[in-house]
């Protein structure tokens, strides 16, 4: 679940590993795949926006996030660029060469794959709570920028991360449910593989 | 009062107040040696827009130090930057420090740019919103509303529903790749992550005061960032670094070329004259020439520039020579001579050879390069004084033979008289015939150059440093950009918007990676007024991308009329007066030239431009109106190739003038005072051609300088009263050795144009010297 944790901190330029015990808890897989269903409540929206799809989460080398649904997205995160795809066309690429922060992004994310916590904690102060099987997490931002950039963000979670809920300072709400969680070789599809 | 006291007092008055007042230069600080690297280059007094805008390019940043600190993870880095920042922070007097990234950056940036969001926008969105169907930007909301990330936010989703303000935003953002990252600069590589440190320097980068004060710290600055973290490294740029570096080198050679001028002189009167006196005498002509040629300097000119005093320096080869020949014509004279009747009869040569070498110097005023002309100004006001002092004051301090000659010297004067006389046997034309078979070949091998390189040449560690800098930075070049014009600020704009448009094309073919322009932040008001009427129709009309999006997302027709209200651009346009009071344009407001007596200017800057970039640029202004393409680097050489053309036929002209100088005192025989320097140019030319060198202006300059000088040893030798007379040889002998010690020292420099003045009247002084016996008087 740990993976999701880098989702989180991969997408929002934060990231978050509560204490020593949660990061004993999470399984540390190289590869990781599964589904999500998210809904973000907008301001000046009267219904939440809901999507669903899959993601993959790959040590070393990034992080995948398809909307499958209401229509397909997909945005492939790796070192060197942030790339967004509406169907087969390109309809973003930021390059690290030019846009240093995807690097940092990616920084952020490596860091915790490689169980970097401190880089971590420097971002974010760390809150939770462990019962059994599963735990609680609350990040806040340390810096102003990032808490107008991202806002607060709560995590809950077992072996892998179960809901992410991110609350931005504007208002808008964003939830994840994961689900159907696969390691492994298998875990990826082939035109999955494919883009990376 | 004698007839002949009266300009012995005058002359001892003058030299008294010219005594004052250097000690008062020098007490009260009148003399800072500048060491201003573009002091050599050419003013350009003549376009104040232009002069305005290199100054801002290249001088607004004289004050400006950039310290990169990097290390392979981004801790680390922090850490050495951090050490090397404290090191700085504790001489705040002469270090300011730039605030860190600060927390403001954002909002700030939102204040001001929120408010116009719709009329910002890329041009890659303009010309989508003019081309693609509604379908294509309300699949971009879509996309957008889903997406859990979509790179970095600005404000709400119902700000922004087609993501272009942030499209535009980060544009911005791209204009320049340094990152605000845990209050600090962030800029990396693929191996290294730097903090960026910004410093303003308080004392004057080009005062030398200030540079030794400043050097020392920022090197125990490195120091600290080293021991902090032993991987760091740090990279340094800033006009300040490279001063200091021109300023030690110039002090370094200033001591060199001096020093072993005045001890080389010291040595050969000793074994010349074998006597003290004349010694001292030669001394004191210099030196009043130095004092004089301080002093008017320093009244003429703001500041002397520390390569005029090296270049100086090798004055006290050529102030000596009117001494030398004096004390010479002193010691060969019958004693019963009366030392005031012995200078009636060696006036005329003085003379002539103070105009002709002062004609030689002018050489050096006529080209538009202030250093040069400062050199100029230096250097005949310093022979001036020195001939004066000989004219005056010796006849008087002289008055009885000083010394005696040495018998090699005399042996050798004697010998020397024999040497054939030109075109009086086969021998001499033999002689000249191999002279113009080694002047063909050495003339074959010549070619031109005319390199800014020869003005500035940095050392390595120091460009390596900038170069990087500038990738990691990716800052814009200093040395070419557009300048634009225009009676208002509106018509300005709206001409760099035109000029953008041609540079689009140059920045795909990868030509360039960017430009930077005011109008990339404020549209021109007619750019906003046409972009708010095209997003109104492609997105807020009543079937447009929004009405669409709300069927889709179940909203309803107050909503789109809500969000449409909120989303419509303010009918007042973003003035660009209103973009540079605010915090974000800092690092722009150089660009904006601003108000001047015919009308505005700006500068539109370019990054990433290398070498097949330049020709494709320097024409992408054709036919633009207010449009400037300025090159300083071609610009500089095409100057340096100019005067070196045009010098060249003042040279031939000089020669010209020099020969009617001397027509009135030896007529048509004048040719063989001017004969030898003639040879010994074209002799020098052919030398320099065989050694490979590329002939620049400066070796044209010193050709003047060497007519200037070599015709003196010519005329000498016209003067002499008798056919064996060893003091005129010994004269010539003992300044050309002078004068050759002088050049030769400044052969040396580092600094390539000086060291091209030296080569060639070190060469050029020993040809002149060894032919200059075949030309005497028959």
């Amino acid at each position: 679940m740990r993976s999701c944790v880098w989702i989180i901190a991969a997408l929002a330029l934060l990231g978050a590993v509560p204490a020593a015990k949660i990061q004993s808890m999470i399984a540390k897989p190289t590869v990781l795949c599964g589904r999500f269903d998210q809904t973000k409540q907008l301001v000046g929206l009267k219904k939440p926006v809901k999507s669903r799809g899959r993601f993959c989460v790959l040590a070393e080398k990034g992080v995948l996030w398809r909307s499958e649904w209401p229509f397909a997205n997909t945005i492939k995160l790796t070192r060197d660029e942030i790339v967004q795809l509406q169907g087969e066309r390109v309809a973003m690429r930021l390059e690290a060469k030019k846009e240093p922060t995807v690097r940092m992004i990616n920084s952020v994310l490596f860091a915790l794959l490689a169980g970097d916590l401190d880089q971590l904690e420097k971002l974010f102060e760390i809150d939770g709570d462990v019962n059994h099987q599963s735990w609680h997490v609350t990040l806040k931002p340390r810096t102003a920028a990032l808490a107008r950039a991202i806002g607060a963000i709560t995590l809950d979670g077992a072996e892998y991360v179960k809901n992410i809920a991110i609350n931005e300072s504007s208002g808008d709400r964003t939830s994840i449910v994961f689900s159907a969680i696969q390691t492994g070789e298998g875990a990826m599809t082939v035109d999955e593989a494919a883009l990376f | 009062m004698t007839r002949r006291g009266l300009p012995v007092f005058l002359w001892t008055v003058i030299v008294g107040s010219l005594l004052a007042h250097n000690v008062y230069l020098w007490v009260s600080g009148g003399i800072h040696p500048d060491t201003d690297i573009l002091a050599l280059l050419p003013a350009e007094r003549r376009d104040p827009a232009l002069e305005q805008a290199s100054v801002k390019m290249v001088g607004a940043a004289e004050q400006r130090l950039i310290a990169l600190i990097g290390a392979p993870d981004w801790a680390e880095a922090r850490r050495a930057a951090d050490a090397y920042r404290e090191v700085l922070a504790r001489h705040g007097d002469l270090f300011q420090l730039t605030d860190q990234a600060g927390e403001r950056m954002e909002s700030d940036f939102l204040a001001l740019f929120g408010r116009y969001r719709q009329v910002l926008l890329t041009t890659a969105d303009e010309a989508a919103l003019h081309n693609r169907p509604a379908q294509f930007w309300i699949d971009t909301a879509l996309a957008k509303l889903s997406s859990p990330f979509s790179g970095p936010q600005l404000g709400a989703w119902q700000d922004d529903p087609f993501g272009l303000f942030r499209s535009w935003a980060q544009a911005r953002a791209q204009e320049t790749p340094v990152r605000p990252r845990d209050g600090r600069l962030f800029v990396s590589d693929t191996r290294r992550a730097y903090v960026v440190i910004p410093i303003n320097l308080r004392a004057p980068a080009f005062s030398v005061g200030g540079q030794q004060l400043a050097l020392p710290i920022l090197e125990r600055a490195r120091q600290a960032a080293q021991s902090a973290v032993p991987r760091a490294n740090v990279l340094e740029a800033g006009v300040v670094l490279h001063a200091a570096f021109a300023g030690a080198q110039a002090q370094r050679e200033l001591s060199i070329i001096g020093i072993g001028s005045l001890s080389g002189i010291v040595l050969l009167m000793g074994l010349a004259f074998r006597s003290i006196k004349p010694i001292g005498l030669i001394l004191l002509s210099i030196a009043v020439g130095c004092l004089g040629a301080l002093s008017v300097s320093s009244l003429v000119f703001e500041k002397i520039h520390l390569i005029t005093l090296v270049f100086g320096a090798s004055l006290i080869g050529v102030a000596q020579d009117y001494g030398i020949y004096f004390l010479c014509q002193r010691l060969s004279a019958n004693s019963e001579i009366d030392s005031w009747q012995l200078l009636r009869r060696v006036l005329p040569a003085l003379i002539l050879a103070l105009v002709t070498t002062v004609i030689g110097y002018t050489g050096l005023a006529l080209t538009p390069f202030p250093g040069l002309r400062q050199m100029a100004v230096f250097s005949v006001t310093g022979l001036i004084f020195g001939w004066l002092t000989v004219a005056l004051w010796f006849p008087t301090l002289a008055r009885e033979r000083a010394g005696k000659p040495l018998p090699l010297a005399e042996r050798r004067a004697a010998a020397s008289m024999r040497w054939p006389l030109i075109c009086r046997n086969r021998a001499t034309y033999s002689a000249l015939a191999a002279l113009a078979i080694f002047a063909a070949i050495g003339w074959s091998y010549l070619s031109a150059q005319d390199d800014i390189r020869s003005l500035h040449n940095p050392p390595k560690k120091l460009l390596d440093d900038q170069i990087k800098i500038s990738e990691l930075l990716d800052l814009p070049t200093p040395a070419q950009f557009f300048l634009l014009r225009g009676a208002t600020p509106e018509i300005l704009l709206e001409r760099e918007e035109t000029l953008k448009t041609r540079l689009d094309p140059l920045v795909e073919r990868k030509l360039l990676t960017g430009y930077h322009a005011i109008s990339n932040w404020v549209p021109s008001a007619h750019r906003q007024t046409s972009r708010r009427r095209l997003v109104e129709k492609a997105l807020l009309s009543d079937d447009g991308a929004l009405a669409v999006l709300a069927q889709q997302i179940g909203e309803d027709r107050h909503w789109v009329a809500a969000l449409g209200a909120r989303l419509l651009a303010p009918a007042e346009p973003l003035t660009v007066d209103e973009f540079l009071k605010a915090p974000a344009s800092e690092p722009w407001r150089h660009l904006w030239l601003g108000k001047s007596a015919d009308g505005y200017a700006s500068v539109v800057a370019l990054s990433g431009l290398g070498k097949a970039g330049l020709a494709a640029l320097s024409q992408a202004a054709d036919g633009l109106q207010g449009v400037q393409w300025v090159d300083k680097v071609g610009e500089i050489s095409s100057v340096l190739a100019k005067y070196r053309y045009a010098m060249s036929w003042v040279l031939l002209l000089s020669y010209l003038a020099v020969f009617g100088l001397l027509y009135p005192r030896y007529g048509f025989a004048g040719w063989r005072a001017l004969g030898p320097t003639a040879l010994a140019s074209i002799a020098t030319l052919a030398i320099l051609g065989i050694m490979g060198k590329g002939i620049e202006l400066f070796h044209i300059l010193a050709l003047m300088l060497l007519l200037g000088i070599g015709v003196d040893y010519g005329i000498f030798f016209q003067e002499q009263g008798r056919a064996d007379d060893g003091a005129t040889w010994l004269s010539v002998a003992l300044s050309a050795l002078s004068t050759l010690l002088s050049f030769g020292l400044l052969a040396l420099s580092k600094t390539p144009a000086l060291q091209a003045f030296g080569l060639t009247m070190a060469l050029g002084i020993i040809t002149v010297c060894l032919i200059v016996p075949f030309f005497r008087k028959q």
